[in-house]
């Protein structure tokens, strides 16, 4: 690849290594901002909003769990959500209906909460308001199920 | 824990292609062994092409490199580096065992789960068990991470790196570590570039398995067409296929336009060995990852316009098909070299 079609320019676009044929000739690395980021980071940012307006749909009307959502979001399997939680894949899949996930123990819960890297209330509810610009964020103590819900903005 | 005191090794961060290529590098340049990222890359023969389908993935996937770790046993295989490596059941010790070698002032190499490495873009996160990184420092409660990736050196909260380092699931790194601990001043460098080309061709092309190398390239080609109907639903698809870009350009494992890196390996290499022939394979390299990067592109654009239609899998399948026979030609053509070299 060329170093000219390589180069992709624009403020804060993400940097990557990529090696090129320069100008002159020579094979060598350059650091240019991805293509794909310049392009399509709001295809997928997009995308994972629909999955996450359907799956909080599914949820409010009992035919999903939360479970189910950030499995969603983070494409994983049963199988491979098992292996993370330590837990059999006849549980994940328990949990993953309303009536099973309350069965479910807090360790367990907190173990989902550390393999998607959320909260351990964000599987318990979903914060929703119509105000923009407000920052909203999980602010964690020493108790590692309780969380201080800070909204500024 | 007892207050740790603060501390930075004098390690020169720097952004590379691939997270372990780039580990490696960065690893062996430390101990004082100048070696390139694409000459790493090429001694390990990291080029490769898989296709698979596993319980653990929600689709099928390719990537376009060795099977991760493979880069570090083949540079230790073939410069005779060596390098200590250890996992622990206990996070704890794991803890503290980053900890005891940072105190002895050794930069510490360690995968995890990339999802985990906050300090990166949230688009870039993904579940996946194989980055590498190298701590070299901590500060407070975190630990300062010399991440490939990363235009800066990065702080990592230890929390954060503990759940990288035991995520659990398939390939569950178990807090593996590892650290040259001796690395040659003057290998036989001439004769690892050799090798490195010989097993690059044997995989490409006799490995006796029909999704790796160009069998795999073909597999892909027939099997995307099955794609339409593995997908959820149409966004679902289009983020399947855009994903082709990602693992073709951008990121991961499979990423980082391999098809590049290594035809910047054999013009290296070529200048090393004053082999001419071998400029020449790493132009006709260089046009075979213009190729896929004009494939990537057109599945972008694929996946970004809904364009679903059979004609439109079908081209894209014909584009994949006709890189497999031009890398089975080219890695034919490089195997005879090779024999000369």
């Amino acid at each position: 690849m060329k170093e000219k079609d390589a180069r992709v320019e624009g403020k804060d676009t993400h940097q990557l290594v990529m090696y090129v044929e320069k100008d002159d000739g020579s094979y060598d690395s350059i650091m240019t901002g991805s293509y794909l980021v310049k392009n399509y980071v709001d295809d997928f940012w997009d995308k994972k909003k629909k999955i996450e307006d359907e799956f909080l749909g599914k949820i409010k009307n009992g035919e999903a769990t939360p479970i189910m959502l950030y499995m969603m979001l983070e494409e994983l399997t049963e199988v491979e959500l098992a292996g993370r939680v330590g837990i059999s894949v006849r549980k994940v899949k328990k949990h993953l209906t309303p009536e099973g996930f309350e069965t479910m123990t807090l360790r367990t819960l907190k173990r989902y909460a550390e393999v998607f890297d959320v909260p351990v209330v964000n599987l318990m509810q979903a914060v929703v308001t119509k105000k923009s610009g407000l920052q909203i964020r999980a602010e964690k103590t020493k108790n590692p199920l309780f969380y201080f819900l800070r909204i500024e903005g | 824990m007892n207050k740790m005191n603060d501390l930075v090794i004098p390690f020169e961060h720097r952004m590379f292609a691939h997270c372990e290529s780039g580990t490696v590098t960065g690893l062996l340049n430390h101990g004082g062994l100048p070696l390139t990222e694409p000459m790493v890359f090429g001694i390990s023969s990291g080029i490769l092409f898989l296709y698979f389908k596993t319980p653990a993935l929600p689709f099928p996937t390719f990537v376009v490199r060795n099977f991760p770790g493979q880069m570090i046993r083949g540079v230790s295989r073939r410069l005779g580096v060596k390098f200590s490596s250890a996992k622990y059941r206990d996070q704890k010790k794991g803890e503290e065992a980053i900890d005891a070698l940072l105190d002895k002032g050794i930069p510490v190499a360690c995968r995890t789960d990339f999802y985990y490495m906050d300090y990166l873009p949230a688009y870039m996160r993904a579940h996946f068990n194989f980055h590498y990184l190298t701590i070299v420092g901590r500060k407070g409660s975190k630990f300062l991470v010399s991440d490939c990736y990363s235009t800066e050196l990065a702080e990592l909260e230890r929390e954060s790196l503990r759940k990288g380092r035991y995520p659990g699931g398939s390939f569950d790194p178990r807090g593996f570590l590892f650290y040259p601990v001796r690395v040659p001043q003057n290998p036989d460098i001439d004769a690892a570039i050799r090798k490195g080309i010989k097993a690059a061709c044997f995989n490409m092309l006799r490995l006796p398995v029909k999704q790796v190398g160009v069998k795999g390239i073909r597999l892909f080609s027939k099997k995307i067409m099955e794609w339409p109907g593995m997908a959820r639903n149409e966004d679902h698809l289009s983020h399947e296929i855009m994903k082709i870009n990602i693992l073709l350009e951008d990121q991961g494992t499979g990423g980082a336009g391999y098809r590049f890196m290594y035809a910047t390996f054999l013009r290296q290499a070529s200048e090393k060995l004053n082999a001419p022939a071998l400029r020449e394979m790493s132009e006709r390299m260089m046009l075979v990852g213009d190729d896929w990067r004009r494939i990537s592109i057109y599945a972008a654009r694929m996946g970004k316009n809904h364009d679903f239609g059979e004609t439109k899998f079908r081209e894209l399948s014909e584009k994949i098909a006709r890189q497999a026979d031009a890398e089975e030609k080219f890695f034919t053509d490089l195997a005879r070299i090779a024999k000369t070299l």
